[in-house]
């Protein structure tokens, strides 16, 4: 049974497997954006993300820097052709998660 | 926001010099196209010009020329070497910049725009709302012919630059402005959402920022990519430093409201900039 996300699923397999998250949520806002100039001829429907990660892995690092570490795992599915085009980021460790929820 | 026209002969400098209104601040960048060191300063100033906004009567008036056509003009103001930057009012020279170091050139200009008897409020060029120069309302204003933002005419078509030409280059770049923001369009014509919401943000804030529109240059596109390690636009830069994108903005304004406040226009307003606690003052 092949699945309708590859995309997703490579994602939260990754994200999973190296930062080992509290809270991840992937959200697939391509629907939001398909009709954009940047966007035509493109048949893929995994192109813009919103995804939201609560990590201890993201202690005591800069915003850039946790940023940065998403970004490296999913480098080659954002440099690939008709692979992520944007990704939004929310990081966040436990401690910053529970605060924001009071 | 204000354009960098290139005059090319000393008739045309003449005219151009007789019609200046008194107060205005000219901004007189004297190039030799063979030099390297001047495309970077070309488009550091562009990027610069496109910060201040165009004002009736005009407050700053942004020119170029190249060195060895007008040699006449170029013999006037004693330029020896390029990039050299001539900063005048009226007939009075207020100072001169030489050479290609892209902070020097942003102070000299910031320092003698902000001392215009104007009260020269430089504000941010697409805030209609909160400008006190009566600059026009861009919101509904469509990318034309002139707009400056970038050097499209430097990009693709011009000799490939070396990747340590364009690394100078883009070191330069987001020095430009002690806020600079590299996004898709402009700020009257953002060509992409998150590009869009960045701009309101910093409207919101009253920021005053340079900006640079990726998408007419793909050199830049890619090459700063590849020098700030991120793989996305828009992209903030304070003080020369890589904030992050609109997510990361708007994270750190969340956690601190004042996170902007050394760079708005309300606080710079009839004050020198250097007033401001910059980091890099420290």
């Amino acid at each position: 049974m092949a699945s309708q996300t590859p995309m997703e699923d490579t994602m939260r397999a990754k994200i999973i497997e190296t930062l080992k998250p509290s809270t991840l949520e992937i959200h697939n806002d391509s629907h939001l954006h398909s009709h954009h100039k940047a966007m035509a001829g493109s048949t893929s429907q995994e192109t813009h993300f919103r995804v939201v990660i609560t990590s201890e892995a993201f202690k005591n690092k800069m915003q850039p820097a946790r940023h940065r570490m998403v970004y490296a795992l999913l480098k080659e599915e954002m440099a690939r052709e008709g692979g992520i085009h944007a990704l939004q980021l929310r990081t966040r460790t436990l401690e910053e998660e529970t605060k924001q929820a009071e | 926001m204000s354009a960098l026209t290139e005059i090319k002969s000393e008739g045309d400098w003449n005219k151009h010099s007789a019609s200046f209104p008194p107060t205005t601040l000219q901004i007189i960048y004297f190039k030799a196209d063979w030099a390297a060191p001047c495309k970077q300063m070309t488009t550091v100033l562009e990027t610069l010009a496109s910060s201040y906004p165009v004002t009736d009567p005009p407050t700053t008036s942004w020119i170029c020329m190249d060195a060895e056509e007008v040699i006449d003009v170029s013999d006037n103001f004693n330029v020896t070497a390029v990039p050299f930057l001539v900063l005048r009012r009226g007939e009075q020279v207020l100072e001169t910049v030489s050479g290609s170091d892209a902070t020097k050139v942003r102070t000299a200009i910031e320092k003698h725009a902000n001392s215009s008897s104007t009260g020269g409020v430089n504000g941010t060029s697409i805030t209609p709302s909160s400008s006190t120069t009566g600059a026009k309302s861009f919101s509904t204003h469509a990318p034309t012919q002139q707009e400056p933002a970038t050097a499209p005419e430097f990009s693709s078509g011009e000799v490939k630059e070396d990747k340590e030409a364009l690394h100078k280059r883009l070191s330069s770049l987001v020095k430009a402005a002690p806020v600079m923001l590299f996004m898709k369009g402009t700020p009257s014509a953002p060509q992409c959402g998150f590009s869009r919401q960045l701009v309101a943000l910093l409207r919101e804030n009253s920021v005053k920022y340079g900006f640079f529109n990726i998408l007419a240059d793909d050199e830049v596109r890619q090459g700063l990519k590849e020098f700030a390690d991120w793989p996305t636009f828009p992209q903030l830069w304070v003080e020369g430093e890589l904030v992050g994108g609109l997510d990361i903005v708007k994270e750190e304004l969340s956690n601190d409201p004042e996170f902007l406040k050394p760079f708005s226009v309300a606080k710079t307003h009839n004050a020198p900039v250097k007033e401001s606690p910059l980091p890099e003052a420290a």
